[in-house]
């Protein structure tokens, strides 16, 4: 494992990637509980995300070289119980990636292909995700790059071209008995950064640097645009109207024109999100079978021909028909779509990434203190 | 061969250039078949929703197709109008007006604004006219051979723009109604050419603006007057260009601003509201000879009068499209504790509403 992605290039895969589940979640899910208030969530949300990116430092302290946080997870908890843990986080990486790519058609066909149905986009973005978690994962840390800077490029287009629209009186007034919903409305943002734990599986691929500031500088930047996102949506629409919308930042992208030029772009921008899906499912692709390699004691897949089936190789071919069948699964309408994406999944991705990820920091307190006294003795 | 690989892995895909089948995106459409639709209108007539549609004229000044169907819903209605046009797919993306007919605008508005929030094509910045009567007639009756109704409508938003009224779009109407204060909304009226234009046979008809509809949560809550209308732009608008009429003089407003202030009891609840209005204008046209001092003071009265007018007819209609409830519960805690009871406090909060009217001296004036 010689060739490593840089720091850069990681902060951006994640960067990218939690753009597709912020705009499923913000600036609704936020309003919902913050009212006018929601763009200032931010604020409260960067709190667990600092909490959760301590404890994944702590982590990355401990793991070996070419080590993932699945090696990290099997040394620590013991053959069996490390085992069964390693094989609900895959579960959880490819159903959520299932979830990604069902609510990304959803968001295709209500947005701009009305009345088509999501199986061609699933089908294609998982055979595509295949391909690129069957490759180098450079070349993917590499797309995301470039996705980044189209995607927030297209976001501050956005943004900047829907000042006219807004009306910043929309947003006030706020004072301190808004601030308990405003720290519920927190909790949306909050479990979207969480998603960036669940890249920590990768972290064995992951050039190892003293000053992790590539990761919050993204995370940091993240928040900001989930604030500007929620500020800019409420702005022109009101709290109240952005709550009843059924996709409020894709509604305001569809009335941006420039002028006489391209009289609508939302094809462009929404168009544009499909490679925010592509990338998260690729690498939550690649996260399950990070945290599926220790079960099986599995060498890194890197290095080989792209259908190479040593290495265990295959089993990526399962996990991806694991994740298209996920996907095609979930086949339900809109509303529950939508209650699943406001509710359940948040909840489910809450504790799988913040609980479970605290749970083994407390439970492995005596075995890092007796690591770390043994790196002293030596 | 190795080079050649990954092109085996991509040349497949060049399989899907050929264009998407209906089974990729059932929406699709060739573009050389797409008759845009350019002005809407929506009625309920008979408990049914009329939906009647003008595509424009043609590249080369070909009329209007002028369609109209009528169904229990606005999708079914449309899907209807599809029906008798099966050569050509009609295309809503391109929407330039949005028309509610009188007791569309009274019954259905929020059942519009929710249709238009999930149809993936229809732009929420359309500008939302409410046409007294039906927007079927203004629909149908606009069009002729050299003309329609988006033309007119086009000519009239123009002349609206340049003259200081405001067209609100269906986003601004949506977004003040779903807080709960009312939006003003730009009122038609239709009247037949033939009675003003006589050099030609003119058999369609005009659209006249008539002013402000209100429009409240339940929908449309009435029509302001011409003259309180100007009233209501004056406080919540830009009024310059204006072009006003008092004591038989036609004025066009130069300058003008209001502002709004709140009095407030010891517990902190708004006891009062004092508007304060300076207006400056230049006098286009007299009747008689009045003295400036005389014209100062008729201004200063008679826009207080439609100041007042608006304001009871937000009063009346517990509709606050002239936005006190913002200009008073400035802060969280105002806004926490008296805007759950803003439609009882509203009714009787006092207003007192003072212009201070300037006649800019014109060359025919005695000074």
């Amino acid at each position: 494992m010689d060739e490593l992605i840089t720091r850069k290039q990681f902060a951006a895969a994640i960067f990218v990637s939690l753009l597709s589940p912020l705009l499923r979640l913000l600036p609704q899910t936020a309003v919902e509980l913050a009212g006018r208030g929601a763009w200032l969530s931010v604020v409260p949300a960067a709190l667990p995300l600092i909490a959760l990116g301590a404890i994944l430092s702590s982590f990355r302290t401990h793991m070996r070289p070419g080590e993932g946080l699945g090696g990290l997870f099997l040394r620590w908890l013991g053959p069996v119980f490390g085992r069964i843990v390693l094989v609900l986080y895959a579960a959880w990486f490819l159903f959520y990636g299932g979830f990604i790519l069902r609510s990304g058609a959803d968001r295709l066909a209500a947005t701009i292909y009305p009345g088509s149905g999501p199986t061609a986009f699933i089908v294609v973005t998982v055979a595509l995700c295949l391909l690129v978690a069957l490759g180098d994962l450079r070349a993917a840390a590499r797309t995301a790059v470039l996705m980044r800077a189209v995607l927030v490029g297209a976001l501050a287009a956005v943004l900047a071209l829907s000042i006219p629209n807004m009306d910043a009186g929309r947003l006030l007034p706020i004072g301190w008995r808004d601030a308990g919903s405003i720290a519920l409305g927190a909790l949306p943002l909050a479990s979207v950064g969480a998603v960036a734990g669940g890249f920590a599986f990768l972290s064995g691929y992951v050039r190892p640097a003293k000053n992790p500031r590539w990761l919050a500088l993204s995370m940091l930047t993240l928040l900001v645009l989930g604030g500007a996102i929620c500020a800019a949506v409420v702005s022109v629409f009101g709290p109240a109207l952005t709550h009843t919308l059924t996709y409020p930042f894709f509604i305001m992208i569809r009335s941006i024109s420039l002028g006489d030029l391209a009289p609508r772009i939302e094809a462009l921008v929404i168009a544009a999100w499909v490679g925010a899906d592509f990338l998260l499912c690729t690498f939550l692709l690649r996260c399950a079978h990070e945290a599926l390699r220790p079960v099986f004691s599995l060498p890194a897949p890197e290095g080989l021909s792209m259908f190479s089936p040593r290495h265990g190789r295959f089993l990526l071919w399962l996990e991806a028909a694991a994740l298209l069948t996920c996907s095609l699964a979930l086949d339900m309408p809109p509303w529950q779509l939508r209650a699943w994406s406001d509710k359940l999944v948040p909840l489910i991705s809450d504790i799988m990434l913040y609980g479970g990820y605290v749970l083994l920091w407390l439970v492995t307190i005596p075995r890092r203190r007796q690591e770390r006294s043994l790196q002293r003795r030596e | 061969m190795r080079r050649f690989t990954p092109l085996l892995y991509v040349l497949p895909l060049a399989l899907l250039l050929s264009g998407c089948g209906a089974s990729l995106a059932s929406d699709r459409h060739d573009v050389e078949r797409l008759m845009l639709i350019q002005t809407m209108g929506i009625d309920r007539l008979d408990d049914r929703l009329h939906v009647s549609v003008s595509t424009g004229l043609g590249p080369e000044d070909d009329p209007a197709l002028v369609m109209t169907a009528s169904a229990y819903g606005i999708e079914d209605a449309i899907a209807r109008l599809q029906n008798y046009s099966p050569e050509n797919q009609l295309f809503y993306a391109h929407i330039q007006y949005l028309l509610l007919g009188e007791q569309a605008a009274r019954q259905d508005l929020s059942r519009v604004i929710e249709w238009v929030d999930r149809s993936p094509t229809v732009r929420t910045d359309t500008p939302l006219v409410i046409v007294r009567g039906t927007a079927k007639d203004a629909v149908t009756g606009a069009s002729e051979q050299a003309t329609d109704i988006t033309q007119r409508l086009a000519s009239l938003d123009r002349q609206a723009r340049s003259i200081g009224w405001s067209v609100h779009t269906l986003r601004e109407a949506a977004a003040a109604i779903s807080e709960g204060d009312g939006a003003l909304c730009l009122a038609v009226e239709t009247a037949p050419m033939d009675q003003t234009i006589f050099t030609d046979d003119m058999r369609s008809d005009a659209i006249i603006p008539l002013g402000y509809a209100v429009l409240g949560p339940e929908g449309l809550a009435d029509f302001l007057t011409p003259e309180a209308s100007f009233g209501a732009e004056l406080l919540t608008g830009d009024p310059t260009g204006l072009l006003i009429t008092v004591d038989g003089c036609a004025m066009e407003v130069l300058e003008g601003s209001a502002k709004l202030e709140g009095a407030y009891g010891p517990d902190g609840a708004p006891t009062g509201v004092s508007v304060r209005c300076a207006l400056r204008v230049g006098v286009l046209e007299k009747d008689g000879d009045p003295t400036p001092e005389e014209l100062d003071g008729s201004l200063s009265r008679t826009v207080a009068r439609w100041m007042t007018d608006a304001l009871e007819t937000a009063r009346a209609t517990r509709c606050d499209f002239l936005g006190l409830k913002k200009a008073l519960l400035t802060t969280d805690h105002a806004l926490a504790r008296w805007g759950n009871d803003w439609n009882e406090l509203f009714p009787t909060l006092p207003v007192d509403i003072k212009v201070d009217g300037i006649v800019d001296r014109s060359y025919d004036l005695p000074e």
